[in-house]
């Protein structure tokens, strides 16, 4: 087709739309949602049960904190992927909290051993919480896709793969107030190990979930 | 893409006008863009056709056109619709690359059976000659459909969107003048 009608045809199509708000009002709007649908989990459960006990432990508090920073990090770096233009450097935000929360989870397992000894590093299959885990996903994963499908598929794999982590961070910040506190190492294993698999899901079937779209009525 | 900047703020205005539905305003600002974006790709893949350069030109128009929301008015616009142009030239070359490993240049395609009918390409297409004139006796909507999806090779999606008319009606048209065709020929035979 020539370039002139094709031109001439975008424009009949055009519709308006409304800019796209910055990248980490997104992020916190999702975040926001996104903590509210895990809360109202965990409290129509009465799922918090050592919440109270735990309140004083600075090492699970700081474990928290990095769980939350990740999740806000890999939401903005997810929001600003989708930006063309964007500064690539900003995929590397959730380096560091990701790091702190491996970081704070490993000092436990340390912690565990000096206690305990090779109790403490016991590992076990616990599959009770999965199911909690997958519905504390499911709301904020579909949330996501959806804001991160208003952007443009630059790097899909990669969008996708931050925004899976982000998920990942915020139902593993549910569960850690959901069920009996683990051992560090049911945590590093279990958890973070069902971060990695999350974000290895969402990297795969990036370019499917968030592939191109275009006006189909144009061409 | 070295533009001053009273052109970038043109650009940049002219955008904003489109996000807000100005019809006119994008056809102006797509006009503007298409050959800054071809020189563009002329630069990055000067070895093309311009047939295919065309083609990549309409497709990073395309791209802008589905993230247009994705252009925040408060920054400079270039660089936001050059990494749109990157992206989908990287996407071209990594197509283009693709597509070069999986050919075998060959300059004599090798006969697969001794039946005649089955080597057509060695004894060419037939009578051209009747078949166009075949083609110019179908009603306007086959003749169309087949020019359209036969040998412009358009999908069916393109060809319904070009002709406004719904898949459904064109794969009738298509079959029905392809059957037509195989009449005419087969009685000039």
């Amino acid at each position: 087709m020539d370039t002139a009608e094709f031109i001439k045809r975008l424009a009949a199509d055009l519709q308006p739309v409304r800019p796209l708000r910055p990248p980490w009002a997104r992020a916190l709007l999702w975040l926001g949602l996104a903590l509210l649908y895990v809360a109202a989990i965990v409290w129509r459960k009465s799922m918090i049960n050592e919440a109270s006990q735990v309140a004083g432990n600075a090492r699970f508090l700081a474990e928290q904190a990095a769980t939350l920073a990740t999740a806000m990090t890999a939401a903005i770096a997810a929001f600003c992927s989708i930006i063309p233009g964007f500064d690539r450097r900003v995929l590397l935000l959730p380096v560091v909290p990701l790091g702190l929360w491996l970081a704070s989870v490993g000092l436990g397992c340390v912690q565990d051993w000096l206690q305990r000894g090779a109790d403490g590093l016991t590992l076990r299959a616990d599959w009770d919480c999965l199911p909690s885990a997958i519905v504390m996903g499911i709301v904020p994963s579909v949330m996501l896709v959806i804001m991160l499908r208003k952007g443009a598929p630059l790097l899909p794999r990669v969008s996708l793969a931050l925004g899976a982590l982000a998920v990942a961070s915020v139902a593993n910040l549910g569960l850690q107030l959901a069920h009996a506190r683990d051992a560090s190492i049911m945590v590093l294993v279990w958890h973070l190990g069902a971060v990695a698999v999350w974000v290895a899901i969402g990297g795969w079937l990036g370019a499917f979930v968030l592939g191109r779209r275009h006006a189909s009525s144009v061409r | 893409m070295g533009r001053t900047i009273g052109q970038e703020q043109n650009l940049a205005a002219l955008m904003r006008a489109a996000q807000g539905g100005d019809r006119e305003a994008y056809a102006a600002l797509l006009s503007t863009l298409a050959p800054l974006v071809g020189q563009a790709v002329r630069q990055r893949f000067g070895f093309l056709q311009p047939q295919d350069i065309d083609d990549l030109v309409q497709d990073i128009l395309l791209s802008l056109h589905a993230s247009r929301a994705t252009y925040d008015p408060a920054r400079p616009f270039l660089p936001w619709l050059m990494a749109i142009a990157r992206n989908r030239m990287a996407d071209s070359a990594r197509r283009y690359v693709r597509r070069a490993a999986h050919e075998v240049p060959s300059e004599h395609p090798p006969e697969t059976f001794p039946a005649e009918d089955a080597n057509v390409s060695a004894s060419g297409y037939g009578d051209v000659e009747a078949l166009a004139r075949a083609m110019t006796q179908l009603p306007r909507g086959q003749r169309q459909a087949i020019e359209m999806m036969k040998l412009r090779e358009m999908s069916l999606k393109e060809a319904a969107a070009a002709t406004g008319t719904s898949v459904g009606a064109l794969k009738v048209s298509v079959h029905r003048g392809m059957q037509a065709l195989r009449k005419a020929m087969s009685t000039t035979d």
